[in-house]
Protein backbone atom coordinates (compact mmCIF):
# COMPACT_ATOMS: atom_id res chain seq x y z
CA UNK A 1 0.00 0.00 0.00
CA UNK A 2 3.08 2.25 -0.13
CA UNK A 3 2.45 3.08 -3.76
CA UNK A 4 -0.58 5.22 -2.98
CA UNK A 5 1.62 7.80 -1.31
CA UNK A 6 2.88 8.63 -4.78
CA UNK A 7 -0.55 9.06 -6.34
CA UNK A 8 -0.92 12.47 -7.95
CA UNK A 9 -3.74 11.99 -10.43
CA UNK A 10 -7.36 10.95 -10.18
CA UNK A 11 -6.54 8.16 -12.63
CA UNK A 12 -4.17 6.59 -10.11
CA UNK A 13 -7.00 6.17 -7.68
CA UNK A 14 -9.60 5.07 -10.19
CA UNK A 15 -7.53 2.09 -11.27
CA UNK A 16 -6.65 1.02 -7.73
CA UNK A 17 -8.73 -2.04 -6.86
CA UNK A 18 -8.48 -1.50 -3.14
CA UNK A 19 -9.68 2.06 -3.59
CA UNK A 20 -12.55 0.88 -5.78
CA UNK A 21 -13.69 -1.62 -3.22
CA UNK A 22 -13.59 1.05 -0.51
CA UNK A 23 -15.82 3.37 -2.51
CA UNK A 24 -18.14 0.89 -4.18
CA UNK A 25 -18.41 -1.86 -1.59
CA UNK A 26 -17.45 0.09 1.52
CA UNK A 27 -14.76 -2.43 2.30
CA UNK A 28 -11.86 -0.45 3.68
CA UNK A 29 -9.17 -3.08 4.13
CA UNK A 30 -6.24 -0.75 3.74
CA UNK A 31 -7.31 2.12 5.96
CA UNK A 32 -8.18 4.52 3.14
CA UNK A 33 -10.32 6.67 5.37
CA UNK A 34 -7.53 7.41 7.80
CA UNK A 35 -4.96 7.82 5.04
CA UNK A 36 -7.17 10.31 3.25
CA UNK A 37 -7.54 12.50 6.30
CA UNK A 38 -3.79 12.79 6.79
CA UNK A 39 -3.44 15.44 4.14
CA UNK A 40 -5.80 18.03 2.73
CA UNK A 41 -4.44 18.03 -0.80
CA UNK A 42 -4.87 14.30 -0.82
CA UNK A 43 -8.42 14.51 0.52
CA UNK A 44 -9.38 16.64 -2.43
CA UNK A 45 -8.00 14.20 -4.98
CA UNK A 46 -9.67 11.31 -3.23
CA UNK A 47 -13.01 13.06 -3.19
CA UNK A 48 -12.78 13.86 -6.91
CA UNK A 49 -11.97 10.25 -7.69
CA UNK A 50 -14.79 9.09 -5.47
CA UNK A 51 -17.41 11.23 -7.16
CA UNK A 52 -16.22 10.09 -10.56
CA UNK A 53 -16.49 6.45 -9.57
CA UNK A 54 -19.98 7.04 -8.22
CA UNK A 55 -21.02 8.60 -11.52
CA UNK A 56 -19.65 5.70 -13.57
CA UNK A 57 -21.79 2.82 -12.42
CA UNK A 58 -22.34 0.00 -14.89
CA UNK A 59 -25.27 -2.39 -14.63
CA UNK A 60 -24.65 -5.49 -12.57
CA UNK A 61 -24.79 -8.83 -14.25
CA UNK A 62 -28.36 -10.01 -14.44
CA UNK A 63 -27.34 -13.63 -14.88
CA UNK A 64 -28.03 -16.00 -12.01
CA UNK A 65 -25.77 -18.89 -11.09
CA UNK A 66 -28.14 -21.27 -12.82
CA UNK A 67 -28.15 -19.13 -16.00
CA UNK A 68 -24.39 -19.40 -16.08
CA UNK A 69 -24.55 -23.09 -15.35
CA UNK A 70 -26.89 -23.76 -18.25
CA UNK A 71 -24.76 -21.55 -20.50
CA UNK A 72 -21.82 -23.74 -19.60
CA UNK A 73 -23.75 -26.91 -20.43
CA UNK A 74 -24.80 -25.37 -23.69
CA UNK A 75 -21.18 -24.58 -24.46
CA UNK A 76 -20.16 -28.19 -23.87
CA UNK A 77 -22.82 -29.24 -26.35
CA UNK A 78 -21.47 -26.73 -28.87
CA UNK A 79 -17.99 -28.09 -28.27
CA UNK A 80 -19.16 -31.63 -28.85
CA UNK A 81 -20.86 -30.64 -32.09
CA UNK A 82 -17.81 -28.77 -33.29
CA UNK A 83 -15.47 -31.61 -32.39
CA UNK A 84 -17.68 -34.11 -34.19
CA UNK A 85 -17.75 -31.83 -37.21
CA UNK A 86 -13.95 -31.52 -37.23
CA UNK A 87 -13.63 -35.28 -36.80
CA UNK A 88 -15.86 -36.04 -39.72
CA UNK A 89 -13.88 -33.68 -41.95
CA UNK A 90 -10.75 -35.59 -40.99
CA UNK A 91 -12.52 -38.89 -41.44
CA UNK A 92 -13.34 -38.14 -45.01
CA UNK A 93 -9.73 -37.27 -45.73
CA UNK A 94 -8.64 -40.57 -44.25
CA UNK A 95 -11.22 -42.45 -46.30
CA UNK A 96 -9.96 -40.87 -49.49
CA UNK A 97 -6.47 -42.00 -48.68
CA UNK A 98 -7.60 -45.44 -47.60
CA UNK A 99 -9.49 -46.05 -50.80
CA UNK A 100 -6.32 -46.02 -52.82
CA UNK A 101 -4.07 -47.56 -50.25
CA UNK A 102 -6.38 -50.41 -49.47
CA UNK A 103 -6.54 -51.74 -53.02
CA UNK A 104 -2.84 -52.46 -52.82
CA UNK A 105 -2.90 -54.40 -49.65
CA UNK A 106 -6.34 -55.96 -49.92
CA UNK A 107 -5.15 -59.11 -51.56
CA UNK A 108 -2.51 -59.71 -48.95
CA UNK A 109 -5.06 -59.29 -46.20
CA UNK A 110 -7.69 -61.66 -47.46
CA UNK A 111 -5.96 -64.73 -46.22
CA UNK A 112 -5.13 -63.21 -42.88
CA UNK A 113 -8.65 -62.02 -42.25
CA UNK A 114 -10.12 -65.33 -43.22
CA UNK A 115 -8.04 -67.15 -40.66
CA UNK A 116 -8.89 -64.63 -37.94
CA UNK A 117 -12.56 -65.06 -38.76
CA UNK A 118 -12.24 -68.80 -38.54
CA UNK A 119 -10.50 -68.56 -35.18
CA UNK A 120 -12.96 -66.09 -33.71
CA UNK A 121 -15.94 -68.15 -34.67
CA UNK A 122 -14.66 -71.51 -33.65
CA UNK A 123 -12.47 -70.86 -30.68
CA UNK A 124 -13.70 -67.48 -29.44
CA UNK A 125 -15.36 -66.87 -26.08
CA UNK A 126 -18.56 -68.83 -25.66
CA UNK A 127 -20.69 -66.13 -24.14
CA UNK A 128 -20.44 -62.42 -24.61
CA UNK A 129 -21.74 -61.54 -21.19
CA UNK A 130 -19.07 -60.40 -18.80
CA UNK A 131 -19.55 -60.58 -15.09
CA UNK A 132 -17.90 -58.87 -12.18
CA UNK A 133 -16.10 -62.09 -11.26
CA UNK A 134 -14.47 -62.40 -14.67
CA UNK A 135 -13.36 -58.80 -14.53
CA UNK A 136 -11.76 -59.25 -11.14
CA UNK A 137 -10.05 -62.46 -12.21
CA UNK A 138 -8.57 -60.61 -15.16
CA UNK A 139 -7.06 -57.99 -12.92
CA UNK A 140 -6.46 -59.52 -9.56
CA UNK A 141 -3.37 -57.56 -8.54
CA UNK A 142 -3.97 -56.63 -4.93
CA UNK A 143 -7.54 -55.36 -5.07
CA UNK A 144 -9.57 -54.52 -2.00
CA UNK A 145 -13.21 -55.54 -2.20
CA UNK A 146 -15.99 -53.80 -0.33
CA UNK A 147 -19.49 -55.25 -0.28
CA UNK A 148 -22.55 -53.42 0.91
CA UNK A 149 -24.92 -55.94 2.46
CA UNK A 150 -26.78 -53.35 4.52
CA UNK A 151 -29.95 -51.62 3.43
CA UNK A 152 -28.38 -48.16 3.24
CA UNK A 153 -25.84 -46.71 0.82
CA UNK A 154 -22.24 -46.82 2.03
CA UNK A 155 -19.53 -44.28 1.44
CA UNK A 156 -16.11 -45.40 0.22
CA UNK A 157 -13.19 -43.02 -0.05
CA UNK A 158 -10.47 -44.05 -2.50
CA UNK A 159 -6.77 -43.30 -2.19
CA UNK A 160 -6.97 -40.41 -4.66
CA UNK A 161 -9.71 -38.66 -2.66
CA UNK A 162 -12.54 -39.75 -4.95
CA UNK A 163 -15.69 -40.93 -3.26
CA UNK A 164 -18.12 -43.66 -4.17
CA UNK A 165 -21.55 -44.01 -2.66
CA UNK A 166 -22.15 -47.74 -2.93
CA UNK A 167 -25.78 -48.84 -3.00
CA UNK A 168 -27.12 -51.91 -1.13
CA UNK A 169 -26.34 -55.31 -2.68
CA UNK A 170 -23.39 -53.87 -4.55
CA UNK A 171 -19.68 -54.55 -4.60
CA UNK A 172 -16.68 -52.43 -5.50
CA UNK A 173 -13.14 -53.66 -6.02
CA UNK A 174 -10.32 -51.16 -6.06
CA UNK A 175 -6.60 -51.01 -5.38
CA UNK A 176 -5.61 -49.79 -1.94
CA UNK A 177 -3.42 -47.22 -3.63
CA UNK A 178 -3.68 -46.24 -7.29
CA UNK A 179 -0.40 -46.73 -9.09
CA UNK A 180 0.55 -46.27 -12.72
CA UNK A 181 -1.09 -43.96 -15.21
CA UNK A 182 -4.65 -45.16 -14.77
CA UNK A 183 -7.13 -45.50 -11.98
CA UNK A 184 -9.29 -48.60 -12.40
CA UNK A 185 -12.12 -49.87 -10.24
CA UNK A 186 -14.62 -52.69 -10.74
CA UNK A 187 -18.27 -52.43 -9.88
CA UNK A 188 -21.07 -54.88 -9.49
CA UNK A 189 -24.40 -53.25 -8.66
CA UNK A 190 -24.86 -49.53 -8.36
CA UNK A 191 -22.66 -46.66 -7.26
CA UNK A 192 -22.53 -42.89 -7.46
CA UNK A 193 -19.01 -41.72 -8.26
CA UNK A 194 -17.42 -38.36 -7.55
CA UNK A 195 -13.98 -38.41 -9.03
CA UNK A 196 -11.15 -36.11 -8.03
CA UNK A 197 -9.70 -34.35 -11.05
CA UNK A 198 -6.50 -35.66 -12.50
CA UNK A 199 -6.17 -35.41 -16.28
CA UNK A 200 -2.90 -37.32 -16.19
CA UNK A 201 -4.55 -40.33 -14.56
CA UNK A 202 -7.92 -41.06 -16.12
CA UNK A 203 -10.39 -42.98 -14.01
CA UNK A 204 -12.06 -46.15 -15.36
CA UNK A 205 -15.09 -47.91 -13.97
CA UNK A 206 -15.42 -51.45 -15.27
CA UNK A 207 -18.96 -52.69 -14.90
CA UNK A 208 -20.24 -55.78 -16.67
CA UNK A 209 -19.58 -55.28 -20.37
CA UNK A 210 -18.89 -51.55 -20.33
CA UNK A 211 -16.05 -49.29 -19.38
CA UNK A 212 -16.68 -45.70 -18.29
CA UNK A 213 -13.79 -43.28 -18.57
CA UNK A 214 -13.52 -39.92 -16.86
CA UNK A 215 -10.92 -37.50 -15.63
CA UNK A 216 -13.01 -35.90 -12.92
CA UNK A 217 -16.74 -35.61 -12.61
CA UNK A 218 -19.72 -37.20 -10.94
CA UNK A 219 -21.92 -39.90 -12.36
CA UNK A 220 -23.86 -43.03 -11.50
CA UNK A 221 -23.25 -46.51 -12.82
CA UNK A 222 -25.82 -49.25 -12.38
CA UNK A 223 -24.63 -52.69 -13.38
CA UNK A 224 -26.26 -55.59 -11.55
CA UNK A 225 -25.12 -58.88 -12.99
CA UNK A 226 -28.67 -60.24 -12.99
CA UNK A 227 -30.23 -57.33 -14.86
CA UNK A 228 -30.50 -57.03 -18.63
CA UNK A 229 -29.16 -53.46 -18.87
CA UNK A 230 -26.22 -51.45 -17.66
CA UNK A 231 -26.87 -47.77 -17.03
CA UNK A 232 -24.62 -44.75 -16.75
CA UNK A 233 -26.01 -41.36 -15.78
CA UNK A 234 -23.89 -38.22 -15.69
CA UNK A 235 -24.37 -35.38 -13.23
CA UNK A 236 -21.40 -33.11 -13.88
CA UNK A 237 -18.47 -33.05 -16.27
CA UNK A 238 -18.12 -35.35 -19.23
CA UNK A 239 -17.59 -39.09 -19.44
CA UNK A 240 -16.84 -41.53 -22.23
CA UNK A 241 -18.31 -45.00 -22.31
CA UNK A 242 -17.20 -47.90 -24.45
CA UNK A 243 -17.70 -51.62 -24.30
CA UNK A 244 -15.15 -53.81 -22.61
CA UNK A 245 -12.42 -55.30 -24.83
CA UNK A 246 -13.57 -58.70 -23.66
CA UNK A 247 -16.77 -58.36 -25.68
CA UNK A 248 -16.15 -55.69 -28.24
CA UNK A 249 -15.04 -55.80 -31.80
CA UNK A 250 -11.96 -53.72 -32.55
CA UNK A 251 -13.83 -50.79 -34.09
CA UNK A 252 -15.85 -50.25 -30.97
CA UNK A 253 -17.74 -47.06 -30.60
CA UNK A 254 -17.17 -44.66 -27.78
CA UNK A 255 -20.15 -42.70 -26.50
CA UNK A 256 -19.66 -39.28 -24.97
CA UNK A 257 -22.05 -38.28 -22.21
CA UNK A 258 -22.61 -34.77 -20.93
CA UNK A 259 -24.37 -33.70 -17.72
CA UNK A 260 -27.89 -35.05 -17.37
CA UNK A 261 -27.40 -37.45 -20.22
CA UNK A 262 -27.54 -41.15 -19.71
CA UNK A 263 -26.80 -44.32 -21.53
CA UNK A 264 -28.35 -47.75 -21.42
CA UNK A 265 -26.36 -50.70 -22.62
CA UNK A 266 -28.49 -53.64 -23.66
CA UNK A 267 -26.40 -56.61 -22.66
CA UNK A 268 -27.97 -59.19 -24.89
CA UNK A 269 -27.46 -57.08 -28.01
CA UNK A 270 -24.25 -55.35 -26.97
CA UNK A 271 -25.79 -52.09 -28.10
CA UNK A 272 -25.71 -48.59 -26.66
CA UNK A 273 -28.77 -46.38 -26.33
CA UNK A 274 -27.97 -42.80 -25.54
CA UNK A 275 -30.68 -40.97 -23.58
CA UNK A 276 -30.40 -37.22 -23.92
CA UNK A 277 -33.52 -36.33 -22.04
CA UNK A 278 -33.41 -38.23 -18.78
CA UNK A 279 -36.59 -36.70 -17.45
CA UNK A 280 -38.55 -38.66 -20.01
CA UNK A 281 -37.07 -41.95 -18.98
CA UNK A 282 -39.08 -43.25 -16.06
CA UNK A 283 -36.76 -46.07 -15.16
CA UNK A 284 -33.87 -43.65 -14.74
CA UNK A 285 -35.61 -40.92 -12.80
CA UNK A 286 -37.41 -43.28 -10.46
CA UNK A 287 -34.31 -44.23 -8.56
CA UNK A 288 -32.41 -40.99 -8.43
CA UNK A 289 -30.57 -40.98 -5.12
CA UNK A 290 -30.48 -38.31 -2.47
CA UNK A 291 -27.07 -37.09 -3.47
CA UNK A 292 -28.13 -36.37 -7.02
CA UNK A 293 -31.05 -34.23 -5.96
CA UNK A 294 -29.29 -32.09 -3.40
CA UNK A 295 -27.74 -28.81 -4.42
CA UNK A 296 -24.24 -28.08 -3.26
CA UNK A 297 -24.26 -24.43 -4.29
CA UNK A 298 -24.31 -22.41 -1.09
CA UNK A 299 -24.73 -18.66 -0.85
CA UNK A 300 -24.37 -17.24 2.61
CA UNK A 301 -25.68 -20.40 4.25
CA UNK A 302 -25.14 -21.38 7.91
CA UNK A 303 -22.42 -24.01 8.27
CA UNK A 304 -24.81 -26.24 10.21
CA UNK A 305 -27.07 -26.44 7.17
CA UNK A 306 -24.16 -27.28 4.88
CA UNK A 307 -23.17 -30.14 7.21
CA UNK A 308 -26.75 -31.35 7.23
CA UNK A 309 -26.80 -31.45 3.43
CA UNK A 310 -23.57 -33.45 3.40
CA UNK A 311 -24.99 -35.83 6.03
CA UNK A 312 -28.05 -36.47 3.91
CA UNK A 313 -26.12 -36.91 0.70
CA UNK A 314 -23.51 -39.36 1.94
CA UNK A 315 -25.41 -40.86 4.86
CA UNK A 316 -22.67 -39.95 7.28
CA UNK A 317 -22.75 -38.45 10.78
CA UNK A 318 -20.98 -35.18 11.26
CA UNK A 319 -20.04 -34.10 14.74
CA UNK A 320 -19.06 -30.44 15.07
CA UNK A 321 -18.87 -27.78 17.79
CA UNK A 322 -22.36 -26.38 17.31
CA UNK A 323 -21.94 -23.37 19.58
CA UNK A 324 -18.65 -22.24 18.15
CA UNK A 325 -19.93 -22.45 14.60
CA UNK A 326 -23.44 -21.14 15.12
CA UNK A 327 -22.79 -17.74 13.53
CA UNK A 328 -20.73 -18.95 10.61
CA UNK A 329 -22.05 -18.55 7.10
CA UNK A 330 -20.36 -19.65 3.91
CA UNK A 331 -20.65 -18.94 0.24
CA UNK A 332 -19.16 -21.78 -1.72
CA UNK A 333 -19.70 -24.25 -4.51
CA UNK A 334 -19.17 -27.88 -3.55
CA UNK A 335 -20.73 -29.54 -6.57
CA UNK A 336 -18.53 -31.93 -8.45
CA UNK A 337 -16.26 -32.47 -5.44
CA UNK A 338 -15.73 -35.79 -3.70
CA UNK A 339 -16.67 -36.01 -0.02
CA UNK A 340 -13.20 -35.43 1.41
CA UNK A 341 -12.71 -32.49 -0.94
CA UNK A 342 -16.02 -30.99 0.20
CA UNK A 343 -15.00 -31.31 3.84
CA UNK A 344 -11.59 -29.82 3.12
CA UNK A 345 -13.12 -26.80 1.41
CA UNK A 346 -15.62 -26.19 4.19
CA UNK A 347 -12.92 -26.49 6.87
CA UNK A 348 -10.54 -24.19 5.03
CA UNK A 349 -13.17 -21.56 4.58
CA UNK A 350 -14.22 -21.65 8.21
CA UNK A 351 -10.56 -21.12 9.03
CA UNK A 352 -9.21 -20.92 12.61
CA UNK A 353 -7.50 -24.31 12.59
CA UNK A 354 -10.61 -26.14 11.55
CA UNK A 355 -9.95 -29.73 10.59
CA UNK A 356 -11.81 -32.96 10.08
CA UNK A 357 -11.28 -36.61 10.82
CA UNK A 358 -13.07 -39.42 9.07
CA UNK A 359 -13.71 -42.84 10.46
CA UNK A 360 -16.03 -44.93 8.33
CA UNK A 361 -19.22 -42.95 8.22
CA UNK A 362 -18.34 -40.88 11.31
CA UNK A 363 -16.89 -37.46 10.68
CA UNK A 364 -15.56 -35.28 13.46
CA UNK A 365 -14.92 -31.58 12.89
CA UNK A 366 -12.70 -29.66 15.29
CA UNK A 367 -12.89 -25.89 15.18
CA UNK A 368 -12.43 -22.76 17.22
CA UNK A 369 -15.17 -20.91 15.35
CA UNK A 370 -14.91 -18.88 12.17
CA UNK A 371 -12.86 -15.80 11.39
CA UNK B 1 -22.27 -12.41 10.25
CA UNK B 2 -19.27 -14.08 8.77
CA UNK B 3 -19.32 -14.55 5.08
CA UNK B 4 -16.40 -15.81 3.12
CA UNK B 5 -16.11 -16.33 -0.55
CA UNK B 6 -13.77 -19.07 -1.39
CA UNK B 7 -14.88 -20.26 -4.73
CA UNK B 8 -12.42 -18.83 -7.20
CA UNK B 9 -9.61 -17.49 -5.13
CA UNK B 10 -7.67 -20.72 -4.91
CA UNK B 11 -6.49 -20.68 -8.52
CA UNK B 12 -5.07 -17.83 -10.50
CA UNK B 13 -6.06 -17.29 -14.09
CA UNK B 14 -2.84 -18.30 -15.72
CA UNK B 15 -2.68 -21.63 -13.87
CA UNK B 16 -6.27 -22.35 -14.93
CA UNK B 17 -5.46 -21.29 -18.48
CA UNK B 18 -2.50 -23.63 -18.75
CA UNK B 19 -4.45 -26.50 -17.18
CA UNK B 20 -7.16 -25.83 -19.72
CA UNK B 21 -4.57 -26.05 -22.49
CA UNK B 22 -3.65 -29.48 -21.14
CA UNK B 23 -7.26 -30.58 -21.46
CA UNK B 24 -8.46 -29.98 -17.91
CA UNK B 25 -12.23 -29.56 -18.11
CA UNK B 26 -12.60 -28.31 -14.55
CA UNK B 27 -10.29 -25.38 -15.22
CA UNK B 28 -12.28 -24.56 -18.31
CA UNK B 29 -15.48 -24.57 -16.29
CA UNK B 30 -14.02 -22.41 -13.55
CA UNK B 31 -12.85 -19.79 -16.04
CA UNK B 32 -16.18 -19.94 -17.77
CA UNK B 33 -18.13 -19.40 -14.57
CA UNK B 34 -15.76 -16.69 -13.45
CA UNK B 35 -15.95 -14.54 -16.58
CA UNK B 36 -19.17 -15.42 -18.36
CA UNK B 37 -21.31 -12.76 -16.64
CA UNK B 38 -18.73 -10.04 -17.18
CA UNK B 39 -18.26 -10.90 -20.83
CA UNK B 40 -22.00 -10.95 -21.49
CA UNK B 41 -22.25 -7.53 -19.85
CA UNK B 42 -19.49 -6.18 -22.03
CA UNK B 43 -20.99 -7.79 -25.11
CA UNK B 44 -24.34 -6.21 -24.34
CA UNK B 45 -22.71 -2.82 -24.35
CA UNK B 46 -21.60 -3.46 -27.93
CA UNK B 47 -24.73 -5.01 -29.36
CA UNK B 48 -28.41 -4.52 -28.67
CA UNK B 49 -29.17 -8.19 -29.39
CA UNK B 50 -28.85 -9.84 -25.98
CA UNK B 51 -29.62 -13.30 -27.32
CA UNK B 52 -26.82 -13.16 -29.88
CA UNK B 53 -24.36 -11.81 -27.37
CA UNK B 54 -24.68 -14.90 -25.19
CA UNK B 55 -24.21 -17.01 -28.27
CA UNK B 56 -21.06 -15.11 -29.17
CA UNK B 57 -19.58 -15.50 -25.71
CA UNK B 58 -20.30 -19.23 -25.75
CA UNK B 59 -18.72 -19.51 -29.19
CA UNK B 60 -15.60 -17.80 -27.89
CA UNK B 61 -15.33 -20.42 -25.16
CA UNK B 62 -16.13 -23.23 -27.59
CA UNK B 63 -13.24 -22.20 -29.82
CA UNK B 64 -10.90 -21.87 -26.86
CA UNK B 65 -11.59 -25.48 -25.91
CA UNK B 66 -11.64 -26.96 -29.40
CA UNK B 67 -8.46 -25.18 -30.46
CA UNK B 68 -6.80 -25.26 -27.05
CA UNK B 69 -3.62 -26.79 -28.44
CA UNK B 70 -2.91 -23.64 -30.40
CA UNK B 71 -3.41 -21.22 -27.51
CA UNK B 72 -0.54 -19.11 -26.28
CA UNK B 73 0.57 -19.91 -22.78
CA UNK B 74 1.35 -16.41 -21.58
CA UNK B 75 -1.73 -14.28 -21.93
CA UNK B 76 -3.70 -12.00 -19.67
CA UNK B 77 -6.77 -14.18 -19.63
CA UNK B 78 -9.32 -11.48 -19.00
CA UNK B 79 -7.95 -9.17 -21.70
CA UNK B 80 -7.84 -12.07 -24.14
CA UNK B 81 -11.46 -13.00 -23.43
CA UNK B 82 -12.77 -9.43 -23.67
CA UNK B 83 -10.91 -8.89 -26.90
CA UNK B 84 -12.19 -12.18 -28.38
CA UNK B 85 -15.76 -11.24 -27.52
CA UNK B 86 -15.30 -7.84 -29.15
CA UNK B 87 -13.92 -9.35 -32.36
CA UNK B 88 -16.65 -11.92 -32.47
CA UNK B 89 -19.39 -9.33 -32.14
CA UNK B 90 -17.71 -7.16 -34.78
CA UNK B 91 -17.70 -10.14 -37.13
CA UNK B 92 -21.33 -10.82 -36.40
CA UNK B 93 -22.16 -7.24 -37.29
CA UNK B 94 -20.28 -7.59 -40.54
CA UNK B 95 -22.31 -10.61 -41.48
CA UNK B 96 -25.64 -9.21 -40.47
CA UNK B 97 -27.47 -7.30 -43.14
CA UNK B 98 -28.77 -4.82 -40.66
CA UNK B 99 -25.22 -3.73 -40.13
CA UNK B 100 -24.20 -3.63 -43.73
CA UNK B 101 -22.70 -0.18 -43.37
CA UNK B 102 -20.64 -1.03 -40.36
CA UNK B 103 -17.77 -3.17 -41.53
CA UNK B 104 -14.76 -2.81 -39.27
CA UNK B 105 -14.01 -3.38 -35.63
CA UNK B 106 -13.75 0.38 -35.18
CA UNK B 107 -17.27 1.00 -36.15
CA UNK B 108 -19.03 -1.02 -33.51
CA UNK B 109 -20.25 1.49 -31.02
CA UNK B 110 -20.11 1.29 -27.28
CA UNK B 111 -23.72 1.66 -26.25
CA UNK B 112 -23.49 1.45 -22.51
CA UNK B 113 -24.84 4.32 -20.43
CA UNK B 114 -23.11 4.89 -17.11
CA UNK B 115 -25.49 5.33 -14.24
CA UNK B 116 -25.27 6.86 -10.78
CA UNK B 117 -24.62 4.83 -7.62
CA UNK B 118 -27.48 6.43 -5.76
CA UNK B 119 -27.46 4.12 -2.77
CA UNK B 120 -23.83 4.86 -2.08
CA UNK B 121 -24.11 8.62 -1.89
CA UNK B 122 -24.75 9.48 1.70
CA UNK B 123 -23.59 13.07 1.26
CA UNK B 124 -25.49 16.30 1.12
CA UNK B 125 -27.72 17.39 -1.71
CA UNK B 126 -25.04 19.45 -3.47
CA UNK B 127 -22.75 16.45 -3.80
CA UNK B 128 -25.55 14.37 -5.23
CA UNK B 129 -26.19 17.05 -7.80
CA UNK B 130 -22.51 17.02 -8.65
CA UNK B 131 -22.46 13.29 -9.25
CA UNK B 132 -25.53 13.48 -11.46
CA UNK B 133 -23.87 16.26 -13.44
CA UNK B 134 -20.65 14.25 -13.78
CA UNK B 135 -22.64 11.28 -14.93
CA UNK B 136 -24.19 13.32 -17.68
CA UNK B 137 -20.78 14.59 -18.79
CA UNK B 138 -19.47 11.03 -18.87
CA UNK B 139 -22.34 9.80 -20.97
CA UNK B 140 -21.86 12.65 -23.41
CA UNK B 141 -18.30 11.55 -24.19
CA UNK B 142 -17.65 9.92 -27.57
CA UNK B 143 -18.32 6.16 -27.55
CA UNK B 144 -14.65 5.20 -27.91
CA UNK B 145 -13.62 7.33 -24.95
CA UNK B 146 -16.37 5.78 -22.89
CA UNK B 147 -15.31 2.31 -23.89
CA UNK B 148 -11.70 3.05 -23.00
CA UNK B 149 -12.78 4.32 -19.58
CA UNK B 150 -14.94 1.25 -19.07
CA UNK B 151 -12.15 -1.14 -19.97
CA UNK B 152 -9.64 0.72 -17.83
CA UNK B 153 -11.66 1.24 -14.68
CA UNK B 154 -14.29 -1.47 -14.73
CA UNK B 155 -12.37 -4.31 -16.29
CA UNK B 156 -8.99 -3.24 -14.96
CA UNK B 157 -7.13 -3.53 -18.25
CA UNK B 158 -3.84 -1.71 -18.75
CA UNK B 159 -3.40 0.99 -21.37
CA UNK B 160 -1.43 -1.47 -23.56
CA UNK B 161 -4.22 -4.03 -23.42
CA UNK B 162 -6.78 -1.40 -24.33
CA UNK B 163 -4.66 -0.24 -27.27
CA UNK B 164 -4.49 -3.84 -28.42
CA UNK B 165 -8.20 -4.36 -28.14
CA UNK B 166 -9.27 -1.19 -29.86
CA UNK B 167 -6.61 -1.72 -32.49
CA UNK B 168 -4.81 1.59 -31.93
CA UNK B 169 -1.30 2.40 -30.72
CA UNK B 170 -0.39 3.03 -27.10
CA UNK B 171 -0.42 6.80 -27.41
CA UNK B 172 -3.88 6.88 -28.96
CA UNK B 173 -5.31 4.65 -26.26
CA UNK B 174 -3.71 6.78 -23.60
CA UNK B 175 -5.18 9.86 -25.30
CA UNK B 176 -8.61 8.31 -25.38
CA UNK B 177 -8.50 7.84 -21.64
CA UNK B 178 -6.89 11.14 -20.92
CA UNK B 179 -9.08 13.22 -23.15
CA UNK B 180 -12.14 11.73 -21.55
CA UNK B 181 -11.06 12.70 -18.08
CA UNK B 182 -9.69 16.04 -19.22
CA UNK B 183 -13.02 17.13 -20.63
CA UNK B 184 -14.66 16.21 -17.39
CA UNK B 185 -12.16 17.98 -15.25
CA UNK B 186 -12.44 21.20 -17.21
CA UNK B 187 -16.17 21.21 -16.82
CA UNK B 188 -16.27 20.43 -13.19
CA UNK B 189 -13.05 21.59 -11.59
CA UNK B 190 -13.98 25.11 -10.59
CA UNK B 191 -17.22 24.37 -8.90
CA UNK B 192 -16.35 21.15 -7.20
CA UNK B 193 -13.17 22.24 -5.43
CA UNK B 194 -15.08 24.63 -3.29
CA UNK B 195 -17.35 21.94 -1.95
CA UNK B 196 -14.42 19.67 -1.20
CA UNK B 197 -12.66 22.40 0.70
CA UNK B 198 -15.71 23.07 2.80
CA UNK B 199 -16.39 19.45 3.57
CA UNK B 200 -12.79 18.67 4.45
CA UNK B 201 -12.55 21.51 6.94
CA UNK B 202 -15.70 20.25 8.54
CA UNK B 203 -14.15 16.83 9.22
Amino acid sequence: MQKRNKYTEIEDFLSDESFQSWILFKIDEDGWEEWTLENRQRAKLVEDARLLLLAMKVPDSTLSASDIHSALQNTWIKIEEKENLNDSVEDSKVKFFKKYFIRGVAAALVFGLASVWFYENHFGPESKVVTYKELIDENSEGLVEQTNNSDKPQIITLSDGSSVLLQPNSKLSYPKIFTGNERKVYLSGEGFFEISKNPKKPFFVYANEIVTKVVGTSFRVKAYSDQPDVEVLVRTGKVKVRSNDLVAKSDQEEVVLLPNQALRFVRSELSFNKITNITQDQALTRNVGNIEQLSFEFTDIPVSQIFETIEQAYLVDIDYPKNKLKDCHLTTSLSDQPLTEKLKIVCNSIGNNTSFEMNGNQIIITSEGCN
Amino acid sequence: MNTKTLQFKTFDDITLWNNLKDGNEKSFSILFEKYYGDLVNYGNSLSPYAEKVQDCVQDVFTDIWVYRNGLQSSVVVKAYLLSSVRKRIARLHERDHIFRKATSTDSIAFLLEFSVEHELIDDDYATKEKVVHLNKLLNDLPARQKEALYLRYHQGLTVEQIADMLDVNYQSASNLLHRGLLTLRKEWKGSISLIILLSSTAC
